[in-house]
């Protein structure tokens, strides 16, 4: 019977991408993005892939969101014109208004076409046994920890774990270097609004416990430094909409330490351990648990004030697209 | 029991279809901004259930993590529809 729920997921997942490369506005597609968001959350869930879905809910529903939404304010006409009725300027995808071009369909096709048959292929030769996961387990005592998944992000594959850290740090720079550095110290909107101050003051609590519960049950659970580096982002977010920029009010040196401060424990600890006669990242097993929390509490530090120095400049620039301009 | 379970479960996700009629239709920025609220709650309803069907309640880590980030949604989508609308610079 659960056939059922599958095969409607998997329509819907497979429908809804396929809508939201084809949709004819702009504004269809962030919004289609999110159900589609929301239908993969959910297949990961039936997978049975849980860490996957909160790092799914979390990133792709809740920060891809937003930075989808501040995209199409910038990509909107209206922006700049006194437009009452939004919905009357149509944003029509380039190629997509006159005579739709070959190519591009002949590309689609094509991966298409490439992606089922490697999917039947994956289908047709499923391993025999279990794989890793047997080879997990045994290792599982010594790593500190009691979830499968965190044991091999923060041990047994450490160095993956701090190479994704360092990527979100690359998309920050790259960021910086367009130009967000400069328009950075301009302080955000005013919070005139009260409605908007009481959702802060009410949110701000509860994104920060529940990103510190997600933290710790890491060790045991469907978790880690991922989804609640993204939930303390989301109060710097939400904090910045709600003209509280908190990154501007320290000082730069202190965000720089902020930005690199997980990635640079992660690491030092690494070569530290070298020097004891281990391999880089091979944590004693005796301290394993409680090192692995304080690099994921690092690591959560640092993904969040990334995430929130992204979202700042991406959406400060925005605000003042003739500055960007004469930087260049 | 399994049979009340998937029932909701479909039901539910057969809601997050006439939703997306909503998306697809607009008229308004606040239409589609609902949406999304109805895909949340949605989709927080099916995680719900789902963690009742599968007996697994790390389900509901997903279910609040979509839900306190809704919250994020909404206001992003009301600064953009405001200044869409040209109330603020």
């Amino acid at each position: 019977m659960s056939v059922l729920i599958d095969s409607l997921l998997a329509i819907l997942a497979i429908y809804l991408a396929l809508q939201c490369l084809l949709a004819q506005r702009l504004i269809q597609t962030v919004f289609i993005f999110f159900a589609f968001g929301l239908a993969l959350a959910l297949t990961w869930v039936r997978l049975g892939a849980i860490d996957v879905a909160i790092t799914e809910a979390a990133i792709a529903a809740g920060f891809m969101g937003v930075l989808f939404l501040d995209a199409l304010r910038d990509f909107s006409p209206a922006v700049s014109k006194k437009q009452q009725n939004l919905e009357a300027v149509r944003n029509p995808l380039p190629g997509n208004d006159t005579k739709r071009p070959i190519l591009p369909r002949l590309a689609l096709g094509l991966g298409l076409v490439l992606f089922l048959l490697i999917s039947l292929e994956a289908v047709w030769n499923t391993p025999e046994g279990k794989g890793l996961t047997v080879v997990t387990g045994v290792m599982l005592p010594d790593s500190g920890v009691e979830h499968p998944v965190t044991a091999v992000l923060l041990n047994f594959r450490a160095y993956d774990t701090w190479l994704e850290i360092g990527v979100i740090l690359m998309g920050l720079l790259a960021i910086f270097a367009a130009g967000g550095k400069e328009v950075y110290r301009k302080s955000g909107m005013t919070a005139e609004d009260p409605v908007l101050r009481q959702v802060i003051l009410f949110f701000t609590p509860i994104l920060f416990l529940f990103g510190a519960f997600l933290l710790y049950f890491g060790k045991s659970g469907p978790g880690g430094a991922f989804p609640a580096g993204v939930l303390w982002g989301a109060i710097g977010i939400l904090l910045h909409l709600g003209g509280r920029p908190v990154l501007t009010v320290i000082p730069r040196w202190l965000l720089y330490l902020i930005l690199t401060i997980g990635p640079g424990f992660f690491i030092l600890l690494g070569f530290l351990l070298m020097t004891t006669g281990s391999t880089l990242f091979e944590y004693p097993p005796a301290y394993a648990g409680i090192l692995i929390l304080i690099v994921e509490t690092m690591a959560a530090i640092s993904i969040a004030a990334a995430l929130t120095a992204i979202f700042t400049n991406l959406n400060q620039m925005s605000e003042e697209p003739d500055k960007i301009e004469s930087n260049n | 029991m399994d049979g009340v379970f998937i029932f909701v479960i479909v039901f539910l996700l057969l809601n997050i279809v006439l939703g997306l009629f909503r998306v697809w239709r607009g008229p308004t920025v606040a239409d589609r901004l609902l949406t999304t609220q109805l895909f949340g709650t949605t989709g927080m309803a099916v995680l719900l259930v789902l963690a009742g069907y599968l007996q697994e309640l790390t389900l509901l880590n997903v279910a609040i993590t979509f839900n306190v980030l809704a919250i994020l949604l909404v206001i992003s989508l009301f600064k953009v529809w405001k200044k869409k609308k040209g109330e603020t610079p």
